[in-house]
């Protein structure tokens, strides 16, 4: 080997030598510095991935035939990379005409110096799929484009970036407006299902780690979506119900209208709608169609005074404990006293022996009165209380209100509120607390908790609800007496309410308004509860009229209410006519 | 014989055979180091293809979701009650009415049932893993858990 070689072989092994010596040096600086340490952990974590948000799809809202009534639908993020960014001004200009954004203020956000704090700016968002393909349009159309001038920088939306997410969306917007709530941008629910359930729909949002390794991609956590929610509700017959409501407000011109159908066997509520309802994929408009404490749902959030439809409570009790019986006459003379105030009839008229048929049929004040009295005030309370007047129902629905039953002790009740409360005065309910207590007297007795939601479908599972029987305020045959008693009224008045093929159960009611000077004279609550068919109760149907204007009365206002809602239910339903389900069933 | 003794003694004293060993067995261990380096990339590449593979087919899902939700909304919109009553009103359909309803007994017939969008809630069972680990797992795994056992028995062992 020459001295030549040898030169070079030291050279080369020294400088690799001192290579690796000044590697091994850096290893052991950067080791047994805290914070070399500590910087180069947060420099890995950086790049370890990306943190992102993931909100997982709200869960479907159903009706029991698994029609869609709430559903999700894509939008975007519109937002640019500012380090892609070569045209601020084509963004900012092209945001101005496509998405109404202000000039100025695009300009201002696309044209900021990149910095670890300015990486990214958000410019719009919720922006819908068609204005997104006019952007990515005009984007392509642009890329072609080459600039007038010399040097200056051609028209360009790069940089521009387009994130997709869900938005809550409501198909049949005002449908079942009452029943289903709606949600905001922020993703929560308010009022009624959205409202109950949001925790269960909405899923749970999580921040994970998207790592870059790939290597480390089945680490993703699987974020399953919120729980779905198929509800009692049939579409049909909701817009059914609605429509009818609809055009009886307007008719009678009326302030607002409540109607609930349910099954008084099984507690589902079949449709539930009031006045007014808001088209839910336009929410923010709230303030202009609930104005002032107008309720979202009066029929679980506005308790009133319901009247002569609580005559069928009062009889209930009376003809199970035994204090009357269908036939006890009694003697009307037109008024009577009961806790030092004197109770007169509707027409301040006496009408002479009643059997109790005779009572229900002409909802006389006077011998409901006298019936509680029969009754005790104890017993009178009790069965109050065990129909669920006073009481929150517990339906699946977001802002129930519990209305109110003075009883004997509160510091406000006192003994002529037996007589009052006897007719539906002086207590206050919500349709649906009525629509529970008068299911009992259709359903044999059983009371049944009225329910929205038939099935949740959660992790890929389909979850039943059941039956919930709450109490028995009455016995069986108090039901099938008190349901004939009712049944017969109806048809010797020969009640607007009737349908023809179809033995219908009903009462109507009619109630002052309260005011703080005392009952109001020229304003009425119009309501009617009736059941059918009598034999076989499919439906319950509970109609309330809000101060009607064409005629005070429940009779004229709310009876041909129930009577074009049964025409409709029965087709809807397919219930054929008593005579014909009948003749099927001896055929079977 | 004696001349055959000469020849192996001139063989196994020859200098070039001492290198030719060394050379053998260093180019052997290079071999051998870069079947495992080979077999390591492949590997290693292969799992970072399908990891990769992966995070793309996780991508498309979340956008085929976004897709479906949007096309089950659309599907809504067009089959709601406000849209569909004045089609088929436009085409002639009537609401039928309650007295123009005949009755027939079908045998048979089984009315709408409720219904269901899943199944319902199985009982818990435990299914046995369908590939045994040994399958599942890279040659540094194997490697590691070869080697911390074998060091771990040898902390247990040790006074």
């Amino acid at each position: 080997m020459n001295t030549e070689s040898t030169w070079r072989y030291t050279f080369v092994t020294t400088l690799y030598t001192l290579l690796a010596i000044f590697i091994v040096g850096q290893l052991v600086r950067i080791q047994a510095n805290p914070e070399q340490v500590e910087h180069f952990l947060v420099q890995a974590k950086l790049h370890e991935g990306d943190l992102r948000l993931i909100q997982p799809a709200r869960g479907l809202l159903y009706d029991r035939w698994g029609r869609l009534l709430a559903g999700n639908i894509t939008v975007y993020e519109v937002g640019a990379e500012l380090a892609q960014v070569r045209n601020p001004h084509s963004i900012a200009l092209t945001l101005n005409v496509v998405l109404g954004l202000d000039y100025a203020e695009v300009l201002e956000a696309v044209s900021q110096e990149v910095s670890p704090e300015a990486v990214y700016v958000v410019l719009d968002d919720y922006v819908t799929q068609e204005k997104i393909e006019l952007l990515e349009r005009y984007e392509t159309e642009l890329e072609n484009t080459t600039s007038r001038n010399k040097g200056e920088e051609p028209p360009s939306l790069q940089g521009l970036v387009f994130k997709p997410h869900l938005q809550r969306s409501y198909p049949e917007k005002r449908l079942a407006s009452n029943v289903l709530g709606f949600v905001n941008r922020e993703g929560r629910g308010y009022y009624g299902v959205e409202a109950k359930f949001n925790d269960l729909i909405a899923g749970k949002t999580m921040e994970v780690l998207v790592p870059r390794d790939p290597n480390l991609a089945l680490e993703l956590p699987e974020i399953p979506d919120g729980a779905s929610i198929i509800l009692t509700i049939d579409r049909a017959i909701q817009a059914e119900v609605e429509n009818i409501l609809d055009q009886a407000v307007e008719e009678n011109g009326a302030d607002s209208g409540t109607i609930v159908v349910a099954d008084p066997q099984t507690g589902e509520i079949l449709a539930m709608t009031t006045t007014p309802r808001l088209d839910l994929n336009e929410y923010w408009q709230y303030a202009e169609v609930f104005k002032g404490s107008t309720p979202f749902n009066r029929a679980i959030s506005q308790a009133y005074e319901p009247g002569s439809v609580y005559k069928v409570l009062t009889m209930a009790a009376a003809l199970d404990a035994g204090a009357v019986t269908p036939e006890t006459v009694f003697l009307d003379v037109g008024v009577i006293e009961v806790g030092g105030i004197y109770i007169y009839n509707w027409n301040s008229a006496a009408w002479g022996p009643q059997d109790m048929q005779g009572c229900l049929q002409h909802s006389l004040n006077v011998c409901l009165a006298w019936v509680a009295t029969q009754l005790g005030t104890k017993n009178f309370y009790d069965y109050m209380r065990a129909f669920g007047i006073g009481r929150l129902t517990g339906v699946d629905l977001a802002g129930e209100v519990i209305g109110r039953l003075k009883i004997p002790g509160d510091t406000d009740w006192y003994e002529a509120d037996l007589g009052t409360n006897s007719f539906g005065q002086g207590v206050a309910v919500t349709p649906l607390q009525m629509v529970m207590a008068v299911s009992a007297i259709a359903n044999e007795g059983k009371l049944v908790a009225p329910r929205i939601v038939r099935s949740f479908i959660d992790k890929g599972n389909q979850y039943d609800t059941e039956i919930r029987i709450v109490g028995m305020p009455i016995k069986p045959e108090t039901a099938r007496t008190l349901s004939e008693l009712l049944a017969r009224s109806l048809e010797e008045e020969a009640s607007s309410a009737l349908v023809e093929g179809y033995r219908v159960v009903g009462k109507t009611g009619t109630a002052e308004i309260p005011t703080p000077y005392g009952y109001s004279l020229s304003a009425t609550n119009a309501s009617f509860v009736g059941w059918g068919p009598m034999d076989d109760p499919r439906f319950l149907v509970y109609i309330w009229l809000e101060k009607p204007t064409s005629s005070p009365w429940g009779s004229v206002v709310a009876a041909p209410i129930f009577h074009d809602i049964v025409e409709r239910l029965v087709v809807l339903m397919d219930i054929p006519p008593d005579d014909v389900r009948r003749d099927i069933l001896a055929s079977q | 014989m004696e001349r055959v003794r000469n020849l192996t003694q001139a063989y196994s004293q020859a200098p070039w055979r001492k290198q030719l060993k060394l050379i053998v067995l260093f180019l052997l261990c290079v071999v051998f180091a870069a079947l495992i380096a080979g077999i390591y990339l492949d590997v290693t590449a292969r799992a970072a293809t399908m990891g990769r593979e992966i995070l793309i087919m996780r991508a498309e899902i979340e956008a085929q979701e976004l897709e479906n939700a949007d096309l089950s909304s659309q599907l809504a919109v067009l089959t709601s009650a406000t849209e569909m009553r004045p089609r088929a009103l436009e085409m002639g359909f009537m609401p039928v009415e309650r007295d123009e309803i005949i009755y027939v007994v079908v045998p048979g017939y089984v009315p709408p049932q409720k219904p269901d969008l899943a199944p319902p809630p199985a009982p818990t069972k435990v299914i046995a893993a369908a590939l045994p680990a040994d399958y599942k797992q890279s040659l540094i795994d194997w490697f590691r858990e070869q080697i911390i056992p074998t060091l771990s028995r040898a902390v247990e062992v040790s006074p």
